[in-house]
């Protein structure tokens, strides 16, 4: 990795590098599988209750790593601050979200079970934390096991050309978060192996939901089509190219439409504008926070975004009424209605029906890897969640 | 030697004869081939070197050359930077185009260019950097002028295409490329262990041929690499922007196929020539099983003439004794008597030399011999015999003790077989002379006569069987090879010098002993 590594601690609030290994050392009650299901971790069984509640039965066996088991208690304090409400009830707890238009399954899989002992958090996962400075975090795992992965450093390097070239070395097994760009740099490389994931966000324009309806359903399949991927990004990046090409649709006439676009999103921005022809305005590529200011003033028509896509119920945390992520303040009764129930499929229709925004290219995660483990993958959720699986042959 | 080591080498002296000038002329002939491909090698390297280097300056040059119809499409106009953004989605090789202008501030400029050179863009001259690694592909930073004085277009080129291309070239299965730059930093690299030189900086094996290149030098076709083999390479530089271009091939696989024909054709010359010395063999012991069945015959042929012979010769004699006797003459009698003795001794030599020609060499028999005594023992032993003949007998001692081991009773034998032969060849009144000496790190015991010699042309079959021409008495021709049978299994030989008229010396020759000890050692196999 390159950059600072941040706090691997669950209670941290900012987005650090170092929450990729969060999964190996603080569990989750529960995670999603595959196919979008909730599926237990922490939780030895989960029943959902009517009204969006979730009822969970710890696991009999779970210990911290200084060997004290996982209580109710500990997991009833780890969900406190997280929006969840929390009932002991019978040898369960029964949780509930208190976060309106968030669901409870999504919130439950993003928070992680903690003890604090002597001034540390500790975790129940397979892996303990054994030394942790500004530029390097050490892990073991609790019990060792023959042929797994034992020790994890996760190591961070000044740029992502000093991470490069430590991993052709064989300094590094394993550099997360590769750009399709490079890959031909470390195909060929006979210590390394390439691996893909499914990408759990899609690059997207959104647009300003003053906007009619109409247009916008004419806006999400102009901009969301093959000439924006051909422009904006190389040939096979996008899973919709491999998937679907798309159509030509003309848009009516109207005023120019103000772009906004930020970070990584400039020829996106400038796709945007050209596929739009007449109907495309200013585009201003601005900093992030600025985008995000400009946002909740309404001060825009479309707006590059990277929204998640996977599991599911994520659309709840981006879509969903009055979520505090639903930064364009988009607000659809029959898709609020869709997300409450739970019905993925019906809030994927009513999206498509009231677009909140173009979906144009979701890419796949791309990890560079030491040949000597043998099954690694990424995801599904978490992108190295499931590296505590891993096996390595001699 | 047994008659199956004989017919192996017989049969190998045949296929050796037959297979080795072929297989020679053959590993000479491949030589040349192997020389051949590897220039072959060395040339196609060079090709591909030099089609890589051609592609590389033609991409550059199109990039340049796109640049410049931008900047002057494009950055004249009032719009000029949104016209730039604009159309840099067009060309994304370009990366971000910017205009620049007297007001930008030099922080702005491109950042491998000194102000002064970005400055001179705006004077109408195209300025660009040298290439450099931006995250981990070659770029370069280039300045067009914009159409309008005062005004320049930059953009920074991604040669990522380039590094790609080049690492995309492959020669068989383990050939690659590589590219330098001018300082002899690696930029790409086919080999993917050499890689993270490139993004490194490291220099590696061919850095500094690739710098010496850039500078006019001559670049070596044959090198070990950055990956430590021995490789064929084919190089070639680029004025423009400073690249070397290396194509590089392992030894071992560029020359495989000389190398596996060499390897089938010494499997195959192996195989012949022990096919031909199995066959050979097999043919050889046949033919000298007949050989010597047919030589049985023979000598069984020569050996019953012989003894027809000189028995018969012996029972002619007996017949004129019977006669005598039969005449009752008492004066007789003595006559009878005295040859009936000589007829008596006459026929134990006859059945005694027989006899030596059944005793085999044992180890257990060999024991340390004092060659001067043993000299003189013989001497004694010959006594009456050369009185008989009137001959004397003299002794020549070397200087000193002279050791070797055998079996006396054998060594006995023959060398008063030599010294009574040369009795008997010496006129009365002369001398027969046993002379012992070193020589040529053998212990020599040689037997002088001067009688009248042996003829030129007998020399030569003088030590086969039954081969006497003194088939007179009880000569029936064993005495000699007997000698020679002898010598041979106490690992010598024996030997004849003669001139007809002047007498011969026959030569005994044995390995010297260095132990007096008496224990026993492993004879020679009796012939």
């Amino acid at each position: 990795m390159w950059g600072p590594l941040g706090d691997l601690a669950p209670t941290s609030t900012e987005s650090a590098l170092a929450s990729i290994a969060q999964p190996w050392v603080y569990e989750t009650l529960v995670t999603f599988d595959a196919a979008g299901q909730l599926k237990p971790i922490l939780a030895g069984r989960f029943d959902r209750l009517p009204g969006d509640r979730i009822r969970v039965e710890l696991r009999q066996d779970a210990t911290f790593s200084d060997g004290a088991p996982v209580s109710e208690e500990d997991v009833a304090r780890s969900l406190k601050n997280s929006g969840l409400g929390v009932v002991h009830s019978d040898g369960g707890l029964v949780i509930e979200s208190r976060q309106r238009g968030l669901p409870t399954d999504a919130l439950l899989a993003a928070v992680r079970v903690f003890r604090e002992a002597q001034g540390k958090l500790l975790g129940s996962g397979p892996f303990a934390v054994a030394a942790q400075t500004e530029t390097e975090i050490r892990l073991t795992r609790r019990i060792p096991r023959a042929g797994a992965i034992n020790d994890v450093r996760l190591v961070a390097y000044a740029s992502s050309r000093d991470a490069f070239a430590h991993t052709l070395k064989g300094d590094a097994n394993f550099v997360v978060d590769l750009e399709s760009r490079w890959l031909d740099f470390f195909r060929g490389v006979p210590s390394l192996q390439v691996i893909h994931g499914t990408g759990r966000s899609t690059d997207a324009i959104l647009f300003n939901t003053q906007l009619p309806r109409t247009e916008r359903v004419q806006l999400a399949e102009v901009l969301a089509s093959q000439r924006v991927r051909d422009l904006a990004y190389g040939e096979g990046e996008c899973a919709e190219s491999r998937a679907n090409a798309g159509g030509e649709v003309s848009l009516p006439p109207g005023p120019p439409l103000r772009i906004l676009s930020w970070g990584p999103f400039e020829r996106l921005g400038l796709a945007a504008r050209r596929v739009l022809g007449d109907r495309g305005g200013q585009l201003s590529h601005l900093p992030p926070q600025e985008t995000v200011s400009r946002m909740k003033s309404g001060d825009f028509d479309l707006v590059t975004a990277r929204p998640l896509k996977w599991p599911p119920s994520a659309m709840a945390l981006i879509w969903h009424s009055g979520s505090a992520n639903n930064f364009v303040r988009y607000s659809n009764s029959a898709v609020d209605r869709a997300i409450d129930a739970g019905d993925w499929s019906a809030a994927e229709v009513a999206l498509r029906d009231d677009p909140p925004a173009a979906l144009v290219c979701t890419r796949d995660h791309l990890a560079v890897v030491d040949v000597h483990i043998k099954n690694p993958m990424l995801g599904p959720y978490e992108v190295l969640e499931t590296l505590a699986d891993w096996e390595v042959t001699e | 030697m047994t008659r199956r080591r004989i017919a192996l080498l017989l049969a190998a002296l045949v296929a050796a004869s037959g297979v080795l000038p072929l297989l020679l002329l053959a590993i000479f002939g491949l030589q040349i081939l192997r020389q051949r491909g590897e220039q072959g090698s060395q040339e196609a390297l060079q090709a591909i070197a030099g089609q890589a280097a051609a592609r590389v300056a033609a991409y550059i040059a199109q990039q340049r050359e796109m640049l410049r119809a931008i900047a002057t499409a494009a950055g004249g106009v009032v719009d000029a930077p949104q016209r730039l953004r604009d159309v840099s989605l067009d060309a994304p090789s370009l990366g971000r185009l910017r205009l620049i202008t007297a007001e930008t501030p030099t922080r702005d400029f491109p950042a491998m260019l000194k102000p002064d050179r970005v400055e001179a863009a705006f004077r109408g001259v195209e300025v660009a950097s040298d290439t450099y690694i931006a995250e981990l592909s070659p770029a370069m930073d280039v300045c067009v002028p914009a159409g309008r004085p005062g005004r320049a277009v930059c953009a920074t080129l991604d040669l990522l295409e380039l590094q790609r291309q080049v690492q995309r070239i492959r020669v068989g299965e383990q050939g690659f490329a590589l590219a330098f730059d001018r300082f002899g930093r690696l930029v790409a690299a086919g080999s993917g262990t050499m890689r993270a030189a490139v993004l490194s900086g490291e220099p590696v094996a061919e850095s500094a041929i690739a710098t010496a290149l850039a500078t006019g030098k001559p670049a070596p076709a044959r090198l070990r690499n950055g990956e430590g083999r021995d490789v064929l390479a084919g190089w070639a530089s680029l004025p423009e922007p400073g690249w070397s271009i290396a194509v590089e091939q392992p030894v071992e696989e560029a020359l495989r196929g000389a190398r596996t024909a060499l390897g089938f054709l010494s499997l195959g010359a192996a195989l012949t020539l022990l096919i031909s010395i199995a066959v050979g063999s097999a043919f050889a012991r046949r033919l000298l099983t007949a050989l010597e069945l047919e030589e049985r015959f023979k000598t069984a042929g020569r050996i019953a003439a012989g003894v027809t012979h000189d028995l018969g010769h012996r029972l002619t004699i007996l017949q004129q004794i019977e006669q005598l006797a039969a005449m009752n003459d008492v004066d007789y009698l003595p006559r009878i008597r005295e040859s009936l003795a000589a007829e008596v001794a006459t026929l134990r030599r006859f059945v005694t030399d027989f006899s030596d020609l059944t005793r085999e060499a044992k180890a257990a028999d060999f024991l340390p011999i004092e060659l001067n005594a043993f000299a003189e023992s013989v001497r004694l032993g010959a006594q009456g015999y050369a009185n008989e003949a009137k001959v004397t007998v003299e002794v020549q001692p070397a200087p000193s003790e002279l050791w070797v081991r055998g079996d006396r009773y054998l060594l006995e034998r023959a060398a008063l077989n030599l010294t009574r032969n040369a009795i008997e060849a010496s006129k009365p009144g002369s001398a027969v002379r046993l002379r012992i000496e070193r020589g040529n790190g053998a212990a020599v015991l040689a037997v002088e006569d001067r009688g009248q010699g042996v003829e030129p042309d007998r020399i030569a079959t003088l030590f086969e069987s039954f081969s006497s021409t003194k088939r007179t008495g009880v000569h029936v021709g064993v005495g000699l090879p007997n000698v020679r049978r002898i010598a041979l299994a106490h690992g010598g030989t024996v030997s004849v010098k003669s001139k007809p008229g002047e007498g011969s010396t026959f030569t005994l020759s044995l390995p010297v002993s260095d132990s007096q000890s008496s224990s026993p050692s492993a004879p020679a196999t009796m012939p």
